[in-house]
């Protein structure tokens, strides 16, 4: 019901999907132990029911140690389950990553909080049941204690000496989404608000950060701890709630007293300078959203081993403490200001107003990077905004052409077809949880840049008049006491923001939204030009491509901007179905009047040397789409002096970094005089100018053998930073203009790319280099050049080519080329350097491992991964073991190392740091030791088992990691079983073939007795768990059992409509190894379950007679699905959920198939009416049969269609009939 | 009492002139060691003439030692007995006088000079009287003033009580200079790497000869921030020398100690905002109690009795 509800269209306003209402949650830590790294405390949920007789209770809550539950101080009986700690169970052999997507999604769909589901079910006393009706506050009252948590929170403890307090040791929660359930029990959903008491209790040396209003500090009894007392009067979901605890210096902010900023000790004189211009953060959305900051303070910690860099609570943030930084450094001041910017953004959209559902986070994640994005206009200018949507906007068309569509606003249970609206992608999107983080960026980034398409159809300023009422609307309801309705004021839907900007701005933008929110994908246009000079026409043919994967077709308005003799013209043209040509009548004659100015676009008349454009035109460039108002790639063709007129003249920084691109295409002299020129202008963006330095280097190698004058660039660099009296001596470093400073650090590494006829580069470039190394002089400056210097350790190793050596000879020092010699000596003095005087960030150091590791790959010296792994270990500098990680991967791929490869899996299971463990499994992806695509000896079983179990159970605290493992998996192994398991066996395919059933060869199900008795076994092993946990369905449980077995075997992935009925999952979801917190209760029952579960059994060993894999697993998605509080749904809903079952497989299949599975869809809807359980089970065998088939001839026309390797089991469709 | 920091000294000073400069220092022994055979030849006349054969040499040596304390010690105090009546120069007198004192009877020396069996010694051999190294000359010495005579000592080198200049013709080369700063900081830097590579743990880049090109071996940290964030010492006084009139501006008395030493308030125009309000550090004293913020409230004692 929840997911149709999410259909905005239908939406009327938030509806809870939980039995009660949770109005204030009290969080007790009592103990905090640095050393155990463990937490003890209490929780007290203040909740009111909204159904009469309400028996069951369902939290969120992983990986705590529960010890008692009371409600209203009776000891109340309760299960703790959490299907997502293993997601596939009984060591089935599959190896198949469909399965393991599927399976996921349906774990984490069991203990959804946004559908009422959670791991920990609380069973109302009895005594209370009554009290329901009369709607009386329930007090669940929980005890819990986290023992080494793997995740939620996180310590830092350094391993010296002195107490917790001098050794800096601290803690924070931190998580992806919502993520709080790891930490203390809670409703873990944005969707469920409530007011706020915290508790916490800890050493008197330390400092207990949360959210909400300090109210007092009051020491223990012993006066050796105090206890930090907050309130959060403002309703806020436990997903914004956040810890940290440690030693903090403390700054209170000097603009404004209610912000209070916190740091680890010695940090506090970086602290000063970095939170230095935060006010002007605040000021600055203040008077845009023309409403006050909502909470009454504000606080930042600075922690270490941070998650992200940034996160946001509610009334607070934290942030890494690698942003601080001191005055003297130039690059990381604007990074920081922009992630304070974030974090700021962040509190009005994202945690002050929160969500009403998953499909509707891109509207926070739209709204508070588009205002991120104003920041970022009114602080870094309007080029670098334009430049950084730009920028945005490529990384996310290209992604999305590379990996298929981002959706924004997923809609689900709507239809077959939306089911899975994104069948292109190897994880479900449906869950914050299940998305690969690369897929969220992308997510993020796209709902900004929505909001920027929004801004330019009704304007800035009914933009930011939505904003407002939004946030008015939220304070009324914020200062509100407890009622329900009002609260649900605080959370934004996209239809209600929808409906806002309807209403503020009275425009239309359903089309808009319908193009970019509720479909995926992007705009590829190609466009070419012709001129006509009868007509004086231009004609402009655009063309699209909206087949291959990740586009969408586009009709509607673009907009063309042309450049001609007499001034620049916007133009609006219409794309529609099948019209690609466009005549655009042109406005001067291509007589040029000679000495006349050019009007420009902004105004601005110039000269122009017009020689070298084409005589009988008038045209000097167009643009395509120049606002950047369709998310779109443009190809266009024209030709190259109008691409250099473009770079020159055009004053948006988006035309000219295009035309730099394009220009690559044309080495002439013309061009590489066009980039100089740009390269040399002051007024010119930096950016720009750093973008041309590249392209300039490219034109030369192209031009290489015609090429006049010493190196590209050097004559360049020479007169802009070298003395005047002395060329070859670079000037003291001053860094005064930053322009100059970006420019004068580009231009060597550009320059280093440069090659001369042998393919080396060129003696003279290197020399130079050299040069900039050995007289660069910062004695007298007041910034740090850690920086520049870096990137002169850069350029060393932009210049190094391969080494020219007899075969297999060993690298010696002997036979060490001159040039790397003189290169080497540099890289090893500047490594050494850094350990007696290190620079900030270890800049250095961090170049340098690049440089050693590019001179290994180079064959200059022996390819040893050595070094890098002890600069890799944990104690280092995060970038520096980034860095050296980096190396490793590298080196595994190109050595094929499967040592290397365990030692970073080990990391990934081992390290303290999470941001490392994600960094090495998200470099794995992007640098695979191998692909699906390549046969390689790293590719084993072995290495298979171990993935799988990683993403399987291995990465059950952390969802980015698990999400970052099952990304890997798909890069080595794709999306089917991996080739290099062994094939199944000839007895196994004359078995099949005796039962007709017929077997996707790709998937390479196991042998048919070998799976009967493993099942048998595994399901032994479960029987305590599933007895146990089907306790609470009583005698129902069979029947529900046996409908769900039913339905939804013979369908993949388990439909959608169901899920929603998952509970806290029961059986074999139970691990076979119990989590700490797992809490057997009501022993007494546990008897009875176990005849029942023979029940059970006998529908496994009916499901085993096909033979088939797929049933099998089917089988256990549904006892997944299982709902464990049956007969609480009426009738309707359960209607309603099966007219939806959806086969997932793309509907390329033959007609046949499609039409089979809706067949079977019928049967399940037409079955799980019956509520006789005796007859059922006779009925459903009967079905499961019958649905196998039409399964198998679906697979059967998949294996045929999709997989050219099917000549592993040579088997044509007739055959399966 | 002094005889040990003498020998010492001494010693030392004959260890290091043999280091550097022989052709001083060897005359002077010589002339002491001639001196010296010259007393023994004396002693060992005598006492042929009182009639012995022979000694041993640790006897002639001893009284080779008497009579040159007694000879030293007539010196001496004859010289005392010279600057006593302002004079310079001993006469006859003080020797005279001297010898008195040291209970010798004078008369009867003329007697004894003339004794018939005394025995001719021959002249000590000729050697060269010691070079008196040559003081350092820096500067002109001041001449006596008029009222001072000419025999006082003469006023010292200049150097020694007013100033020592140096004279060094400044380069004034600005690419000599470069180069020179440069391949300076270079020798340093490769020196010091090298340095702290031999005496520590390396790395190494090639396998056949771990020595070419040695990487100090890293050391992880357990606060692997801090020096990575911190500036540097080295930094700092960098940016003391190039903004120091900004540095006196900050008012940063308040500071604790540790948090001067890394306070870098720098120029840039972040910071010049910070200085205008020129706040941050009073906030936390003096105007604390202005400020109502709860992380700087008082701690307060527990109650009673608490709740649960």
């Amino acid at each position: 019901m929840h997911e149709v509800k999410m259909n905005r269209k239908k939406d009327k306003g938030f509806e809870s999907p939980r039995p009660f209402k949770l109005t204030h949650q009290v969080v007790c830590i009592n103990n905090i132990n640095f050393q155990r790294k463990s937490v003890i405390g209490f929780v007290e949920l203040t909740i009111f029911p909204t159904v009469v007789n309400l028996n069951r209770i369902k939290l969120n809550s992983k990986q705590c140690r529960i010890y008692r539950v009371r409600v209203n101080d009776l000891e109340a009986p309760f299960i703790y389950n959490d299907p997502t700690l293993e997601v596939c169970h009984h060591e089935s052999k599959q190896r198949n990553l469909n399965y393991f997507s599927s399976a996921y999604t349906a774990a984490v769909s069991a203990v959804d909080p946004d559908a009422g589901h959670g791991e920990l079910v609380i069973k109302v006393p009895s005594e209370l049941w009554k009290q329901g009706d009369e709607m009386n506050v329930l007090k669940v009252y929980i005890e819990f204690s986290l023992d080494q948590p793997k995740g939620g929170l996180h310590f830092v403890v350094p391993d010296v000496e002195g107490s917790m307090a001098e050794r800096g040791a601290h803690v924070f929660s931190f998580g992806y989404q919502n993520s709080t359930r790891f930490w203390f029990p809670c409703v873990d959903s944005y969707s469920e608000l409530c007011t706020w008491k915290l508790e916490f209790t800890v050493d008197a040396s330390m400092v207990a950060v949360s959210c909400g209003d300090l109210v007092e500090t009051v020491y223990t009894h012993d006066m050796r701890k105090k206890t930090f007392h907050y309130v959060l009067p403002i309703p806020t979901a436990a997903s914004n709630i956040s810890l940290s605890v440690g030693p903090f210096e403390i700054l209170v902010d000097p603009y404004m007293h209610e912000v209070t900023h916190f740091c680890l000790p010695q940090l506090l004189p970086l602290l000063k300078h970095s939170m230095s211009y935060l006010h002007e953060i605040f000021e600055f959305y203040e008077e845009i959203l023309t409403c006050r900051y909502p909470y009454s303070c504000f606080k930042t910690v600075f922690v270490d081993e941070a998650y992200v860099q940034v996160s946001s609570y509610a009334s607070m943030s934290i942030f890494s403490t690698n942003l601080l930084h001191s005055a003297m450094i130039i690059d990381q001041t604007p990074l920081t200001r922009q992630c304070l910017a974030q974090a700021l953004a962040q509190q009005f959209f994202g945690c002050f107003i929160s969500r009403m559902s998953w499909a509707d986070e891109w509207v926070l994640k739209g709204i508070s990077g588009y205002i991120y994005g104003l920041y970022l206009k009114k602080t870094f200018g309007v080029n670098q905004y334009r430049h950084w949507i730009k920028e945005e906007l490529d990384k996310m068309v290209e992604y999305e052409l590379k990996m298929g569509g981002v959706l924004l606003h997923p809609t689900f249970g709507g239809g077959k077809d939306k089911d899975n609206p994104t069948p292109h992608l190897h994880f479900s999107i449906k869950h914050p949880h299940t998305l690969s983080w690369k897929y969220y960026k992308m997510f993020q980034c796209k709902a900004h840049l929505v909001m920027r398409l929004i801004e330019n159809r009704i304007s800035m300023e009914f933009m930011l008049q939505v904003f407002n009422k939004l946030l008015s609307l939220a304070s009324t309801a914020s200062s509100q006491k407890y009622q329900s309705h009002m609260w649900s004021q605080m959370l934004v839907s996209t239809h209600s923001f929808l409906k806002s900007i309807s209403n503020v701005s009275g425009k239309d933008i359903g089309p808009l939204i319908k193009q970019w929110v509720d479909q995926s994908a992007v705009v590829k246009f190609f466009g070419s030009f012709a001129f006509n000079r009868k007509r004086n026409v231009l004609e402009l043919e655009i063309r699209q491509d909206y087949t291959s994967s990740g586009t969408q077709k586009y009709v509607g308005p673009i907009k063309v901007t042309v450049q001609e003799l007499d001034g620049s013209f916007n133009h609006t043209l219409q794309i529609e179905e099948n019209s690609l040509k466009h005549d655009i009548p042109c406005h001067s004659k291509s007589r040029r009047n000679k000495k006349k100015k050019i009007p420009l676009m902004n105004g601005e008349e110039v000269d122009m040397d017009l020689s070298a454009m084409d005589a009988d035109s008038p045209l000097l460039w167009i643009r395509i789409d120049p606002d950047m108002s369709i998310l779109r790639k443009v190809e266009f063709e024209q030709a190259d002096f109008m691409w250099q007129y473009q770079l020159r003249y055009e004053r948006d920084v988006v035309a000219q970094e295009e035309s730099i691109l394009a220009l690559e295409k044309f080495p002439t002299p013309a061009s590489r005089l066009a980039l100089t020129d740009i390269l040399e202008q002051d007024q010119c963006f930096y950016k720009v100018r750093q973008g041309a330095c590249f392209c300039l280097a490219k034109i030369a190698n192209s031009m290489m053998s015609t090429w006049t004058g010493p190196p590209a660039m050097k004559s360049l660099f020479t007169r802009m930073f070298c003395c005047k009296s002395c060329p070859n001596i670079v000037k003291t470093n001053t860094f005064i203009s930053f322009q100059s400073y970006f420019l004068q650090k580009t231009m060597p590494v550009a320059m280093a790319q440069l090659r001369d006829i042998q393919n080396l580069c060129p003696k003279d470039v290197l020399n130079f280099i050299l040069d900039l190394i050995k007289y660069n002089d910062n004695r007298k400056n007041k910034f740090s050049d850690n920086y520049y210097r870096a990137e002169l350790i850069d350029a060393l190793t932009n210049s190094l080519t391969p080494a020219i050596s007899i075969s297999n000879e060993v690298r010696t020092v002997d036979n060490l080329n001159g040039d790397v010699r003189l290169i080497l000596e540099e890289i090893t003095r500047s490594l050494n350097m850094e350990k007696l005087l290190p620079s900030y960030r270890n800049t250095i150091t961090v170049s340098c491992l690049r440089a050693i590791r590019m001179l290994q790959k180079n064959g200059h010296i022996p390819s040893d991964p050595s070094l890098f792994k002890s600069y890799a270990e944990y104690g280092h500098f995060v970038d520096v073991r980034v860095a050296a990680l980096e190396a490793v991967v590298d080196y595994t791929r190109v050595d094929r190392s499967s040592v290397e490869l365990q030692w970073l899996l080990n990391m990934v299971q081992n390290d303290p740091a999470h941001y490392i463990r994600h960094k090495i499994l998200s470099m794995l992806g992007k640098n695979p030791p191998f692909t699906k695509a390549a046969e390689s000896p790293l590719c084993n079983e072995a290495l298979v088992d171990q993935l799988w179990k990683l993403m399987n159970s291995g990465t059950s605290h952390d969802w980015r990691l698990r999400c970052d493992a099952v990304n890997l998996y798909y890069t080595l192994f794709g999306l089917t079983r991996p080739s290099c398991l062994p094939l199944p066996e000839l007895g196994l395919v004359l078995n099949l073939k005796e039962k007709k059933a017929v077997l996707n060869p790709t998937i390479k199900p196991e042998q048919g007795p070998d799976t009967t008795e493993m099942t048998g076994i595994t399901m032994g092993v479960h029987i305590p768990v599933m007895g146990f946990t089907s306790s609470l369905d009583e005698g129902l449980i069979t029947m529900e059992t046996v409908s769900s077995v039913s339905m939804s075997s013979g369908v993949a992935p388990p439909p959608q409509g169901l899920k929603r009925k998952l509970d806290s999952v029961v059986g074999p979801l139970g691990s076979s190894s119990p989590e700490p917190g797992q809490v057997l209760q009501e022993e007494d029952t546990s008897k009875k379950f176990k005849i029942r579960f023979n029940t059970v059994e006998e529908d496994e060993i009916d499901m085993e007679s096909p033979h088939d894999s797929q049933a099998f697993i089917h089988h256990h998605l549904n006892i997944l699905e299982r709902p464990s509080t049956p007969g609480k749904e009426p009738p309707a809903v359960d209607q309603a959920v099966l007219s939806l079952p959806v086969t997932p497989l793309p509907s390329s299949f033959g007609k046949e198939s499609t039409s089979s599975s809706k067949h079977s869809g019928d049967h399940h809807h037409h079955h799980h009416h019956h509520e006789h359980k005796k007859k059922k089970k006779k009925k459903h065998k009967h079905k499961h049969k019958h649905k196998h088939e039409s399964k198998d001839k679906e697979r059967d026309s998949h294996a045929f269609s999709n997989s050219p390797a099917s000549g592993r089991s040579v088997r044509s469709p007739s055959m399966s009939d | 009492m002094a005889d040990p920091a003498v020998m010492a000294g001494g010693f030392s000073a004959i260890v290091g002139r043999s280091g550097c400069g022989k052709a001083t220092s060897s005359p002077a022994e010589n002339y002491q060691l001639a001196r010296r055979r010259t007393l023994q030849v004396v002693v060992s006349s005598l006492l042929t003439e009182c009639g012995f054969e022979s000694a041993e040499k640790a006897t002639v040596e001893s009284l080779t030692e008497m009579i040159q304390s007694y000879i030293s010690e007539v010196g001496r105090c004859a010289k005392a007995y010279c600057e006593h009546t302002a004079r310079i120069t001993p006469t006859l007198s003080d020797a005279v006088v001297t010898l008195n004192e040291m209970g010798f009877n004078v008369d009867t020396l003329p007697g004894y000079a003339k004794r018939s069996q005394r025995m001719v010694i021959t002249a000590p051999p000729v050697t060269n009287a010691p070079v008196i190294p040559k003081a350092l000359i820096a500067g002109q010495k001041r001449t006596h003033p008029s009222h001072i005579p000419s025999h006082f000592p003469e006023f010292p080198d200049p150097h020694t009580y007013i100033k020592t200049p140096t004279f060094r013709e400044p380069v004034s080369d600005y690419q000599v200079v470069r180069e020179r700063a440069a391949s300076q900081r270079r020798d340093v830097e490769r020196a010091l790497t090298r340095f702290m590579a031999k005496t520590g743990e390396t790395q190494s880049l090639f396998k056949d000869d771990v020595t070419a090109f040695p990487l100090i071996a890293e050391r992880p940290s357990s606060i692997p921030y801090l020096s990575a964030l911190l500036p540097s010492e080295l930094e700092l006084q960098t940016l003391e020398e190039t903004d120091s009139s900004e540095q006196d501006d900050q008012t940063d008395s308040e500071n604790t100690p540790v948090n001067n030493l890394n306070d870098d308030p720098g120029a840039d125009k972040e910071n010049s905002v910070l200085l205008a309000g020129g706040v941050v550090p009073l906030v936390k004293v003096s105007e604390e109690s202005m400020i109502d913020n709860p992380y700087l409230r008082p701690v307060k004692k527990p109650k009673v009795r608490r709740k649960k």
